[in-house]
This record gives structure tokens, sequence and C-alpha cells, in this order.
């Protein structure tokens, strides 16, 4: 992607040429001095050895001031690079810079990689000296003899480098606390999502972890969490009340740390979730287990009815669900799975299932002629079974009917009583309120109208359409003059539901779903007698005595003056053939009414005790809000969330006052 | 193909490689628009950034704690700077990346004053322009060229900006350019020279097509920048100006203090991300489902937190919410100033009038329009101007042309010197003498067919009639059918097939609107990945100024 240009680590080795010079000698040249000092003689040689000095005759003026050399103005050479000057414009060091050079060298700067380091020339050299140096460095800084005569170039350098190597061995406050709170930062990173794994599973009620670990492991995020505020807080505030504060830079530079700090506390610790208390933990698991037990309940019915739809020729065998594995055996097996997981109770479904299996594998293998002749054999079985089916749907619906019937003959009886006395209420009232029967109205009328003694016998789908939409349609609905009414709507249906949820499964679902079009061709023939009467008891109800719809709370005086009772009758029914009776929803009431999820839903919801550490760090986080806020002067938000946090603490207080 | 993934990479990269630590970004003034453009501050600050600095800052501190990183142009300038930042260091170690080719010398020079050893490292790192959506970049550049001819200065600006362009990307490319611009073929065989100077650099692995560089000059289609926008990103550019994805708001009557300046960022903001390329229109009813959005959510001001779950659910939304609020007002009071000047300027109208003068060719009625509209009060001298230029480029030859009634009628209006003198400005930037083809009046039979079942249909949205002419001139490009006569390639390598990878340049600018064509295209036609850019984004205001 980028050409990596020359970078100046490779030029360094030649362009830090000049600095060997400078800089690689002194210590090799230290070590030889400090050891000889005495010898002045020796001294100067092996002075020159270090470094060759430039030659006298070389350098007729100083090369810094440009003075000319002569006998008074003396030439100087540098004993570091050998390069010569005067008198003026020469540098000393004393043995203390150079011991320090050369000592911290090898301790701070041993992991400091520079081409100019070759620790072979100062090692073990240094050992001797350190005591006499500290001794005698008063003294020695009398004498000229003692320090080292050197350029001021290569003084320069050597003074850049002492201040480096002081600035490598200090590390200011806010380094410290920095990789403090770096280090707890990833400590969370790494500790966050394995509590957030662990407060999951135990909130889904799983008993892989246990509460204890997980609320000790959320204690620690959290000490962490402090932690990191603490640290960030300690940094923003460094130096702020030092004599000379602070340079801007520094101040910013405290404040973004602080601010990053901020984001990351609030982006990570939002992600914690509570865990449950014990309480709730058992309170979960127990329905985790219900649960479970549910799924298998479900399950198991799930695979007859399955079965019905497999039949049913629009899902075909797609819905066996399971893909055959390819077999390159000879002749087909019926699959293990599908003759393992559901016993057919019918011999033909059995038979149906294996062909099926036998299709596919045949497929699978690409023998289009054997899929041929399975096909054929698979059509004929299901017609049978189709047959046989149809036969017993129309055995089952009879005697729903008839038992739908019976109902609806109880249920008249207990409306009747309902009308009864809510007439008499009416005629004691003012007989000002008008009926307004609509929609709703005469579909709640129309069960009544199905009473056996008068109306032919109802198709049991209608039959069972209209008390199921009038259970569930009208029971929330109803205000107080019904609610008895509905009530015992409710009951009655729920005495029928097992009944209805065993069959349901099976062939009448069936019936329902795959002939809709049979049950809407007989819904208009059979509504003619029902509108005619109908229309007679709307007739004998305005003309009697108008009651109240039960369900429209404010009648609407537009329609009391005049209504017709005609056009109300005929309006309805004509309307409700045009959106025919949804097939599925006597099968809504099964599932609503399923004795295992009232069971589930009928657990109440235990109240939440308060939660102590919870509750802590919820005044911590509207701490971190407030300060936020604050900090971008949004002073109305501030004050709603000082509101909160002082109803926090009182509560907190409650919370810990009882116990003490 | 995407530009601002493109430089986002290099950055992240660059951060990636110094390590743990405090770090401080060192950056120049363009490279500070071309970081700002790809990352957030609170994005940049989770990778231990925490503070920006200009290389040419005189007062930092020296603050040994910090690594720095320094993404810099390799200016002569910056060099200097760098070098003297290199030799009293004020940082404890250095990571250099140039936003382009670095010579040699410089990097000697560099190394010269590296006594301390304190960089780690120098890389060349191309994100040398200014990415401003996935599919459009700009350089900056206001004022490239001077007359017909290129400014010596801005041509090896954009030739440098164009060439990294081409390595962040990894495309080698075929070039072609419009003939009629002597502009655009200097910079196309600038571009070339520097593929073939730096070849080592330009090796990528060859696709199967080739892919392409076509050069465009924006005096080829004055027209497309002086139309009023109806989209949401070209028409805040238009009003209210966008650079480098900041809005300056300070204008805005009553606008609160936070606010002053916005940010709309297609990479952080999901509203804007969503609707930038929406006409007017939707966006009015987006904003207003957003509003709705946030009044659910809002929390009532002085509401009671009754129970410890009323509080749990307060903190858990509190930091969404706030977020939510700051994207809300944000566009509210974005979408609240368009609209105040859409109807204080008569916009509507002015645009309606344009789309006319641009799209259609009726005479009689088009000078009606305008003069109405001069006599209006509610339009500014800015926009009367914008109405007798458009005039002006479509009926310069027109045999019955009464341009000078209408300077005069701008002259009674009002409208000052300035603006009088665009217009002829404008004729002698973008006129029929300089055009290499023809804007106004079809000449194959295609177009004209169209043109004239467009006339029966009528038009859809009058506001949005005209096409940007780089419309047709990337159909033809896509479909192989572009005239080489027109386009020539440079040099002698030619493309066969259908081209797939295409990387539009115009001197002298996009537009936002031509954006969205590229969008569109983008999206329309598989296979093809077009990248636009110019020398700079345009709105009217800053085209007169080119032009001038």
């Amino acid at each position: 992607m980028s050409k990596q240009s020359q970078g100046l680590q490779d030029m360094n080795p030649s362009a830090m040429e000049g600095l060997t010079l400078t800089c690689g000698s002194p210590r090799s040249l230290l070590t030889a001095f400090d050891r000889t000092n005495t010898e002045s003689a020796k001294i100067r040689a092996i002075e020159k050895s270090v470094v060759p000095w430039v030659n006298d005759q070389d350098v007729p003026f100083c090369p810094d001031c440009g003075s000319k050399f002569s006998i008074r103005n003396r030439r100087h050479h540098c004993r570091l690079c050998g390069s010569i000057m005067c008198k003026k414009c020469m540098e000393l060091i004393s043995l203390l810079l150079a011991n320090k050079l050369t000592s911290a060298s090898r301790d701070a700067l041993s992991t400091h990689t520079s081409p100019n380091q070759s620790p072979g020339s100062v090692h073990g050299s240094r050992r001797g000296s350190i005591g006499s140096v500290s001794s005698m460095s008063s003294v020695l800084d009398e004498k000229e003899n003692e320090r080292i005569r050197c350029c001021r170039h290569c003084k320069d350098t050597l003074l850049r480098r002492e201040q480096q190597m002081d600035e490598r061995e200090h590390t200011p406050a806010i380094t410290r606390l920095y990789e403090k709170l770096r280090l707890c930062m990833a400590k969370v990173d790494q500790k966050a999502p394995e509590y957030t794994r662990m407060a999951a599973s135990l909130n889904a009620g799983e008993t892989t972890y246990s509460l204890e670990q997980a609320s000790d492991l959320r204690l620690e995020v959290q000490k962490m969490y402090e932690l990191i505020d603490a640290l960030s807080k300690k940094i923003l505030t460094l130096g702020l009340n030092q004599d000379p504060p602070p340079h801007p830079t520094t101040l910013r530079l405290q404040r973004m740390i602080r601010y990053s700090a901020t984001l990351f506390v609030q982006e990570k610790l939002l992600g914690l979730m509570s865990l449950p208390t014990k309480e709730q933990f058992e309170e979960l698991k127990k329905k985790r287990k219900q649960d479970m037990e549910r799924k298998r309940m479900l399950e198991r019915q799930a695979a007859p009815e399955s079965q019905c739809r497999l039949e049913d020729k629009q899902r075909g065998p797609a819905a066996n669900g399971e893909v055959a594995p390819t077999r390159k055996a000879e002749g087909w097996l019926p699959l293990p799975e599908t003759q393992g997981q559901r016993e057919d109770p019918d011999p033909l479904l059995q038979q149906i299932h294996n062909i099926e299996s036998f299709i596919k594998q045949a497929q699978a293998a690409s023998r289009t002629d054997e899929v041929r002749t399975l096909g054929e054999n698979l059509r004929q079985l299901q017609d049978e079974y189709d047959r046989q089916q149809t036969a017993k749907a129309i055995e089952l619906s009879r005697r729903q009917a008839e038992e739908e019937a019976l109902q609806c003959e109880q249920l008249q009886r207990l409306r009747e009583r309902e009308w009864e006395r809510e007439r008499e209420r009416e005629r004691k009232q003012a007989a000002s309120l008008h009926s307004r029967t609509q929609a709703l109205d005469s579909r709640e009328a129309a069960p009544f109208l199905l009473e056996p003694s008068r109306g032919p016998r109802p198709h049991p789908a209608f039959a069972l359409e209209l008390g199921s939409s009038s259970g569930s349609g009208m029971a929330p609905e109803t205000p107080s003059p019904c609610a008895v009414w509905a009530l015992s709507q409710e009951s009655l249906h729920q005495s029928t539901e097992p009944q209805q949820n065993d069959c349901a499964l099976n062939s009448f679902s069936r019936d329902f779903f795959s002939s809709p079009a049979v049950v809407q061709a007989k819904l208009p023939r059979e509504y003619n007698p029902f509108e005619e009467e109908e229309e007679e008891e709307e007739e004998a109800v305005a003309a009697g005595n108008p009651f109240t719809s039960p369900d429209s709370p404010a009648p609407n005086p537009f329609d009391s003056p005049a209504p017709n009772p005609f056009e109300d009758g005929n309006d309805v029914p004509n309307r409700s053939p045009a959106s025919p009776p949804v097939p599925g929803n006597p099968f809504e009431e099964p599932t609503g009414t399923n004795p295992f999820e009232v069971d589930s839903d009928s657990c109440p919801e235990a109240e939440e005790p308060i939660e102590e550490d919870l509750l802590l760090q919820q005044i911590n986080n509207i701490k971190a809000y407030i300060f936020d806020a604050k900090q971008y002067g949004r002073l109305d938000e501030v004050e709603v969330l000082t509101e909160n946090l002082r109803e926090l603490r009182c509560t907190l207080a409650k919370q810990k006052g009882p116990p003490e | 193909m995407n530009v601002v993934f493109a430089v986002k990479q290099y950055i992240s990269k660059m951060i990636e490689d110094s390590g743990p630590g405090m770090k401080v970004l060192l950056m120049d003034k363009e490279t500070t628009g071309i970081v700002s453009m790809v990352y957030t501050q609170s994005e940049i600050l989770q990778k231990e950034v925490y503070l920006f600095e200009r290389i040419d800052s005189q007062n930092r501190e020296i603050m040994k704690h910090l690594k720095a990183i320094c993404f810099l142009r390799p200016t002569k300038e910056n060099v200097d700077y760098l070098i003297q930042e290199l030799r009293r260091p004020k940082y404890s170690i250095y990571f250099i990346y140039f936003s382009n080719v670095i010579s040699k010398s410089d990097v000697k020079s560099l190394a010269e004053a590296d006594e301390q050893e304190v960089v780690a490292e120098v890389q060349e790192f191309y994100g040398d322009y200014i990415a401003v959506n996935p599919h459009l970049f700009s350089l900056n550049i206001l004022g490239c060229c001077q007359g017909r001819n290129w400014d010596p200065a801005q041509l090896s600006r954009t030739t440098q900006g164009l060439t990294a362009l081409l390595l962040s990307l990894k495309k080698c490319p075929v070039i072609r350019y419009q003939l009629s611009s002597e502009a655009a073929k200097t910079l196309a065989e600038c571009v070339k020279q520097v593929i073939s100077k730096e070849y080592e650099l330009f090796e990528f692995r060859r696709t199967e097509v080739p892919p392409l560089l076509l050069i465009l000059d924006r005096c080829d289609d004055a027209i497309t920048p002086l139309l009023n926008q109806w989209t949401y990103q070209a028409m805040v550019h238009e009003l209210l100006g966008i650079k480098n994805n900041r809005i300056d708001l300070s204008r805005v009557p009553g606008i609160s203090k936070d606010l002053r300046e916005v940010v709309l960022s297609a990479e952080n903001d999901e509203f804007y991300a969503n609707n930038m390329h929406l006409n007017f229109a939707e966006i009015g009813s987006n904003i207003k489902n957003l509003m709705e959005d946030f009044q659910k959510k809002k929390p009532k001001e002085q509401q009671k937190l009754e129970s410890i779950a009323d509080m749990k659910a307060f903190v858990e939304n509190y930091p969404q919410f706030k977020k939510m609020s700051g994207t809300v007002s944000k566009h509210v009071t974005v979408v609240g100033e368009l609209s105040r000047l859409v109807s204080e300027r008569n916009l509507l109208e002015v645009s309606e009038v344009e789309q006319e003068l641009a799209c259609q060719n009726d005479h009689s009625s088009a000078l009606q329009n305008v003069k109405r509209l001069l006599q209006n009060p509610k339009v500014t001298e800015f926009d009367a101007a914008r109405l007798v230029m458009l005039y002006a480029l479509h009926y310069e030859r027109h045999s019955s042309n009464s341009l000078p009634g209408l300077l005069v009628d701008l002259r009674n209006k009002g409208v000052s010197e300035k603006y009088r003198k665009l217009v002829s400005a404008v004729v002698e930037y973008g006129g029929k003498r300089v055009r290499g083809s023809d804007l106004f009046s079809p000449k194959d039979a295609v177009a004209i067919t169209k043109q004239f079942l467009k006339g029966l249909k009528g038009v859809e949205n009058v506001y949005t009639q005209h096409q940007p002419f780089l419309h047709e001139t990337l159909d033809h490009l896509i479909k192989g059918k572009l005239k080489e006569s027109l386009y020539p390639y440079v040099g002698l390598s030619t493309l066969r097939d259908r081209p797939q990878d295409i990387i539009v340049f115009v001197i002298g600018g996009a537009t936002y609107e031509e954006a969205l064509t590229v969008y569109n295209l983008n999206c329309s036609t598989p296979g093809v990945r077009i990248v636009l850019g110019g020398t700079t984004v345009h709105n009217t205001k800053r085209d007169n100024n080119v032009s001038c």
C-alpha cells in the first residue's frame, strides 16, 4: 500500500557518525583518565590514543571565534573530538558530569540501543572510582587538570545527552497515574464481557454459573470503575494548585484524559446488567424449568399437528423438515429419524411418511422413474387418507355442533335472565336512552339467535366462530352491565376448551384450514334465516324497550331520535358475510387459554427489592452525568439530575436505616 | 473505491503503529482537515490520542511523556518545522507520516536533525485529499486557474492530490481528458509524468480492465453550480456552506451557543447518512418523525422517578437520549434555517425559473419570468444576478438576446457592481466559445427524442429537472461511447472494454448535485464504481469566486 520510505533509522548510522566521534569517545576516554590521573605524560598519550589530535599547523585561526593563534593565544585540543580552539572558546567538563554520563549510560540507558554504544569499553571501569570521585570532587573542581577539556560543540552534545538522561529517569506523576488508569481499563475490557455472559445466563435462569461467583465478579468490575473514576479525577486535578500554574496544554491533556475515561465508563458501565437476587434467581430457575417443560409438551403436541399438516397437499413433504441423507443403498429405507421421532397413530400416515422418505432418497440419487412410481403410490395413499380424515372430521364436527348448541342454549338462558334484569333497570331509569345497535351489537346478538329450537342446525364452523368472537372480542370491552354475562360466557368457553383442544389439533383443524371455501360457501346460504330472525328480534327490541348497548359508553344523540331497526339489522348481517369469519379464530382460542401459559403468566412478578450496590452504582452514574452536563453548561439537566441524585440518596439512607 | 475508508485506515494504522501510551497528533493546516473528515474526537480519544497540535504553533509545551504522531504534507515549510522540532524535541518519540511522496534529500536533512534519536518511524501514507463522502473527494483549492491556465503552485498541489488518491485506492489508471480544456490536458500530463516517475509505487495487482481517470474542466458545464439544489446535503452547502463537514450557523438569528457550529458527518450521524441525498420535502417529514420519536423517549422534565426500576431505566436511557437530543436539535436547527432562507429568498420560485432556464428552450417565456423575478423585492441581488447569468449562458447567441436589457434591470434593482460584473465573467468562463460540447441543445437523435418525450410527459418535479452534464458524460463512458475525439487518452494506452473503476476529476470543482448523480449511478449500475473529485466542492458563491 505505501512505500516505506527510507526511514530515519536507516539513515542514522551514517548521519550519526559525527556523534560517534563526540559521544562515543568521552566514555572510553574518561575511564582511561580515571585510572591514571596522576601521570600527566601518560594521560596525554592515552588522550591521543582515544582520538587523533588535529595537527597544530593545519589550524591558524580559532574555528569558532576566528582569532589568530600565537604564543599568547595558544591552541587547545578538544579531548573528545581532537579539534583545535582558543582558550576562550574552550569548555571544561567536570568529572562529576562525566561520571554521571558514563555510569548512567550503563544502567539507565542500557536498553536504549544507540549505534555508538560499545558496552565493552565501559564495562567494569567504574567500580573503583565512584567513591574517590565523590570525596575528591570539591578539590578537583579547583584544578583545571581534573576536568576534561573539550570544545563547545562537544559540550553541547553532552549536556543535551545529560538532559535526555534526566528525562528518561524521571517519570512525571501524570504518566504513572495514566499507566494505572490504562491497566484498569484493560482489566475492565477483559472482565466485563465475562461478567455480561454470566449475568445473561443467570438472568435466564440457567445454572451454569453460580450467583456468588457472578456477584464477586460484578463487585470487582465495579471497583475497577471506581478506580478509573478516581484516577482520572486525580489526573484532572494534577498540579492545579501549584504555584506556577501548569501550562494550558498540560491542562488540556488532563481534561482530555478525564473526558475519555468518562466516556469509557459511560459506555461500558451501562452494558453491565444487574444480577438477580437470590430469591429472584430461585424464581427464575423455576420459571425456566416450567418453560422447558412447556416446550417439551408443545413439541409433543406439535408432532401430531405437523403430521396433519403434512398430509395437507399444500404443505407437501416439505413440512417434514429433515433433509434425507443420500443413501447409496439398493432399496429405499424409511429414514430412521422419521420413524423414531413420531410413532404415527395411523398406519396410513406411517406408510405415507415412508414413501415420502423413499421419494426423497430416490430424488437424491436421481432415479426419476422410481420417483414417479413412488409419487403415484403416495398420491393414492394420500387420497385414501384424506377420505378417511374427512369422514372423521364430519363426524367430529357433528358432535362438536351438538355440544355447541347445548352451550348456546344455556348461554341464551343466562342472557335472557340478564336482559330481564337489565330491562327492569332501564324501565326505572328515564326511557330516553335509545338503543344503538351497530356492528358489535348485532354480532353479540348473534349467539342467541342460534337457539337450536328456532333456527336450523347451525354449521359447526359458524357456531364456533360466533362463540369465540363473542368470547374473545367482547369480553375485554364490555362495561359493567355486561360483565356478568361476559364472565358466564367466558366460563362456558373454558369448559369447552379441553374438548376443543383435543379435536382441533388433528382432524378438525384440517377441516378449517384446508376447506375455508366450503365454510364460506355454506355460510351465506345459512345466513338468510338468521337475518330474518335478527330483524325480527331487532324489531322486537326496538318496539319493546330500548336498552343501552352495553359497549357504547356514550349513546349517540344523533342516532337516538329515530333508530331504524331495519336499516341496522339489514346493514350488519349483510356486511358480515363480506368479511367471512376467520377460520383460524377457534385456533387462537385454545392457544390463548393454554393451561400452561396461564400457569406461567399467573406467577406474579415479585416485587423487586432494592439492591444496595445497584443503588450505589446508579448514584455514581448520575454523578458522572451531572459532571458531564455541567461541562456542557446544560443547567436544566443538571437540576433534574441533582434532584434524582437526592432521591436516590434518600432511598439509600432508608435502606440502610432499618437493618442497623 | 471508498475514499473515506481509505483515509480512515491510514489514520488508524498510524495510531496503532505507535503503540500504547498518551499521544499527541501533530498536523499542519491541511492534514488537520483531512483527519477531521474521517475521525471524530471521541473516536480518536479512545485510541489514546489526547492532544492535537499544529506543527507551526510556536508555544507548544515540552511534554516528554507523550508520543508524537506527525501527519504532515511533505512541503518545504513542514520539513523545516520538523527539523526545528527534532533538534529540540518536545515529545519523547516521533512517528512521522507524510501524506505524499517525499524527496530523499528531505529525508536526509531530517535524519541529520535527529541528533537525539527521537524518530521511530518515517512513512508515506497517501491521505492527501479531503474525503467528503465515500465517493466524493475534494482538494479544497479555490481559484486553481488564472484565466485559462494553471496557477503553477496549484497545479502541483492538484497533481499531488490526485496521485495520492490513486495510490490510496491502489489504482494505476488509463487517463482521458477533456480536449477543449488546456488545463485538463496539462493536469493529465502531469499525473502521467508522476506515474511514470514513481512507477514502483504504482505497481499494483493488474485488474482485467484497468481503471480510468477522466479529467474534466468546470467551464464545460458552468450551469450546474449556478442552480439551487433541493437535496439535503447540497442545500446545506448552497445556503449555509459546508467546510470539512462543518457548518457555520453563527449567522442564524437567535442561535444558541453550542449550535454556532455543527458537524454534519455521514459517518457518525445516522439521520444525516440516511437523508443527505433526499430532497427537501422528504427531509421535512423525516425530521418530523425524528422529533416524534424523540418526544417519546424524552424523559419528562420533572418526571418523578418513583421506583428503582424507573431510575434504572432513566439511567440506562440517558446517554442514548443525550445523543439523540444532540442530533435532533442539530437537524431541526439546520432544516429550520434552510426553510427560513427558502421562504425569505423566495427560492422556490427562483429555482423554478432557474430550472426552466437550464432545461427548456423557450426563450420568450424564460425572459418574461426572469424579468418578473427581477421586479420581486424578495429576490436577493445575488439570486437576481444568478438568474441573469443563467440566461446569459443559455441564450448567449440567441437572435433576440436581451441581455443588455436585463443588465439594466439589474442595475435598477440596485444590484451592486460586483455582482453585475459576474455575469460577463461567467460568460467568459463558461460561454459557448469555451465549451467543448453543447449543453443545451441535444445533437444526436436519441437525445432529441428523449427530450421530446420529456416534453410530452410533462415534468415530474419542476425543481429537479436538471440533470448535470456529467451524467451524460458518464453514461456514455460506461457504455463505451464517449467520443475519443472529444476526450482523448494520454499516451498510447487505450481502453478496449467498458470501464469498471472510474475516477472523475473536475478542475474548478465538483458540485453536490454531481455527487448525487455519481451516487445514483453507483447504485444503479452494478459492476461500475465511480469516485468523483474536484479541486473543491462548489456552491454558487464559490463558483463565482473561481470564475472571477
